[in-house]
């Protein structure tokens, strides 16, 4: 492979990684090639030493997967550790998937209750102290609204908790495989 | 060193041995790459992925200077954390192969 297939290759590769992280990675393997050529060696002579471009592109968008999820706690940005570090075959996708399936609906389903609890917890705190739907007055309805307000936070927070708490369980199994496990370009 | 040298456990000491060279001086990627390659056998292209990891992690640090022929070359130097994630991981391996050798009765 020539130089400049390889750095395409590798820059295809690289395709979800931030536009600056890419441009970063492709400048040092196009260093690599420049010393190379220095050295008096020929550009499908360098390739070869340094292997598979769709393999080296695999482990360096793990890492920035990995990275993006250190500095932020999103969704967006724990799936795509947990996609990157799938991609690494780290940990089998065919035992993790109905399990993560499954843990992801439940979850799912809690943060749908939570969701219900604090909007209906709302309505009733702003609609039955005035309506008489429950029997026993204004006070009854405000703290049955303010309970179901709180108890809905409180499972949100706990879903999200949760979430947290599995996507590093996760990162921390995938990692520790990585480095040891994976294998390398030699 | 063999083929029959598991990849895996080569990259297991790769860190220590990147570590351990630039203890010695400051060193650019390629130049690294070579000596691992020719010492370890290890792939050139992963001393990149390497390299950003150690990086991410403070243990070393880049710096720009200029090369005698071409565009400045990358330099990595080592952190103070680095230097101590070195003396850590090299009395590690230290202890883990004194103990593998004396197993294999040749240590």
């Amino acid at each position: 492979m020539k130089r400049d297939a390889f750095l395409a290759a590798l820059r295809t590769h690289l395709r979800g990684v931030p536009a600056k992280v890419a441009d970063e990675i492709v400048a040092d393997y196009a260093s690599h090639f420049d010393e190379g050529r220095a050295a008096g060696r020929s550009e499908e002579d360098i390739a070869a030493g340094l292997g598979e471009p769709s393999r080296l592109a695999r482990e360096l968008r793990a890492q920035a997967g990995l990275k993006r999820w250190d500095q932020e706690r999103s969704v967006s940005a724990a799936a795509a550790a947990i996609l990157a570090i799938l991609s690494l075959g780290a940990i089998d996708v065919l035992i993790l998937f109905p399990v993560l399936l499954v843990v992801i609906s439940v979850m799912f389903a809690a943060a749908c209750v939570a969701a219900a609890f604090v909007v209906a917890g709302i309505v009733f705190l702003l609609v039955s102290p005035f309506h008489g739907i429950v029997s026993g007055g204004f006070f009854k309805g405000v703290l049955g609204g303010i309970g179901f307000f709180a108890g809905g936070l409180s499972l949100g927070a706990l879903v999200s908790l949760c979430g947290i708490g599995l996507t590093n369980l996760l990162i921390r199994y995938g990692r520790f495989h990585v480095r040891l496990m994976q294998p390398a370009t030699a | 060193m063999a083929d029959s040298i598991p990849i895996q456990l080569k990259k297991g000491v790769l860190e220590l041995c990147v570590l351990a060279l630039l203890s010695r001086g400051d060193g650019y990627a390629y130049d690294i790459a070579s000596q691992l390659a020719e010492g370890i056998e290890m792939g050139e292209g992963t001393i990149y992925p390497l390299m950003r990891r150690l990086q991410d992690e403070g243990l070393v640090a880049t710096y720009l200077s200029e090369s005698p022929s071409g565009p400045p070359r990358k330099y990595y130097r080592l952190t103070e954390t680095g230097r101590q994630s070195l003396i850590n991981q090299k009395s590690d391996w230290t202890n883990f192969s004194r103990a593998v050798n004396a197993i294999l009765g040749d240590g």
